[in-house]
């Protein structure tokens, strides 16, 4: 059992190439928690500016008729990845985990299922 | 235990939007107490938030017990044993009624929405009680300064999506526009409890989710002309010759608190 500021430093020791993360309530785009990021990155506004990209993929789903759920959303850049992970929380709040990669010393396989083995140990 | 009484928080002004002068001032001299204004209280310990509560947004026992994570019994478990001790928070994680990190994230957002409305512009004078401390015990404190940049940010959030308020407060309509879009599930529960009677605070207790996260998708359902707030019928004529102007008991009559005394007597 882990509370939200263990879980952000242990995604940014465990996850090789992390340099922020974010958890985030995504209704209302506050950042719960953050860790790293720094002046040249603003984690609170990337986090509120990527519940925009969640809420226009779940209407884009709605509209298809669509009845699966997100698991996560990869956003490629030209030196980075940003990792979007949707949480299961039992009060059935939208909260995601928001991760920026740095792209040269990344694992992406490895990022998702640490990414996962995190979200459990959180227990939202 | 002291109370002192303030003038009424100045209004913003367009350069500086300051919430609350006083919170400021309390947070600089690192004050312990709970600040009471017109719609809402703010609890601080060392001059830092630990807790709010409003009667327009559902309790943290109503996050988490509605929301599933706990059940009633363990939410009263908690409170008779811990309450008096102000360690409730700390008895549900170590009782193993509600997981830490579950118990802090619904603490947040619980003491984020209920700041929100508690830090909504009014004419009536905050008091502050130092001293007090609120029942729920420490979970994870949050500066001043953060508690009142999220609520700029939120005010700021509401009025993009839609920037009529009308919806914020009053009693809800549905309209008889259909829709060309389908509405999300999360948006759907909330339209099926519109009927023009509830208000969003009523909707967010039925639902238990935060009262914010309910104006959040109002404001988008009025941008899509799916709901309306019921006008205010005007008092009929006859009424107003009719006022009976009450006289001045006290000098210093405790605004705040009757208002809160009020929202607790309908809420009932």
């Amino acid at each position: 059992m882990a509370n939200t500021e263990a879980a952000l430093k242990e995604a940014m020791s465990s996850i090789e190439g992390t340099t922020g993360v974010a958890l985030v309530d995504y209704t209302s785009g506050m950042a719960l928690g953050t860790l790293g990021g720094g002046k040249d990155f603003n984690l609170e506004v990337a986090a509120a500016g990527n519940t925009d990209v969640i809420r226009a993929k779940l209407r884009t789903m709605e509209h298809l008729g669509l009845k699966e759920e997100i698991e996560d959303i990869l956003i490629t850049l030209n030196t980075q990845y940003h990792l979007i992970r949707l949480l299961k929380t039992r009060g059935g709040n939208g909260l995601f985990l928001y991760l920026v990669l740095d792209a040269s010393r990344a694992n992406l396989a490895m990022a998702r299922h640490q990414l996962k083995k995190i979200e459990a140990e959180l227990e939202v | 235990m002291s109370a002192i009484a303030a003038d009424p928080d100045a209004p913003e002004t367009d350069r500086l939007p300051v919430l609350s002068p006083m919170l400021q001032r309390l947070a600089a001299e690192r004050a312990t107490g709970a600040l009471m204004r017109d719609r809402g209280t703010l609890y601080l310990a060392d001059g830092q938030v630990v807790h709010a509560e409003s009667p327009a947004t559902p309790g943290i026992d109503v996050l988490l017990t509605t929301g599933g994570t706990l059940r009633h019994e363990g939410w009263w478990d908690a409170v008779a044993q811990a309450g008096a001790g102000h360690r409730v928070g700390r008895y549900l994680v170590d009782s193993g009624h509600v997981p830490g990190g579950a118990l802090e994230l619904c603490h947040l957002g619980a003491l984020y929405d209920a700041a929100f409305f508690a830090l909504a512009p009014t004419g009536t004078p905050a008091r502050f009680r130092y001293g007090v401390a609120h029942w729920i015990g420490p979970v994870r404190p949050v500066p001043v300064a953060a508690v009142e940049r999220e609520t700029l940010r939120r005010r700021e959030f509401l009025d993009r999506i839609w920037p009529d308020p009308a919806c914020d407060s009053a009693p809800l309509l549905r309209t008889a526009h259909g829709t060309d879009a389908p509405v999300p599930a999360r948006q759907r529960r909330l339209l099926e409890l519109v009927d023009g009677v509830r208000t969003a605070s009523d909707i967010a207790q039925a639902l238990g989710r935060s009262a914010f996260h309910i104006l959040v998708d109002l404001r988008r359902l009025a941008a899509a002309g799916l709901v309306e707030a019921v006008r205010a019928q005007p008092l009929p004529a006859a009424e107003t010759p009719g006022r009976i102007t009450l006289p001045e008991v006290t000098a210093d009559p405790d605004i705040a608190l009757l208002r809160r005394l009020r929202d607790a007597l309908e809420a009932l």
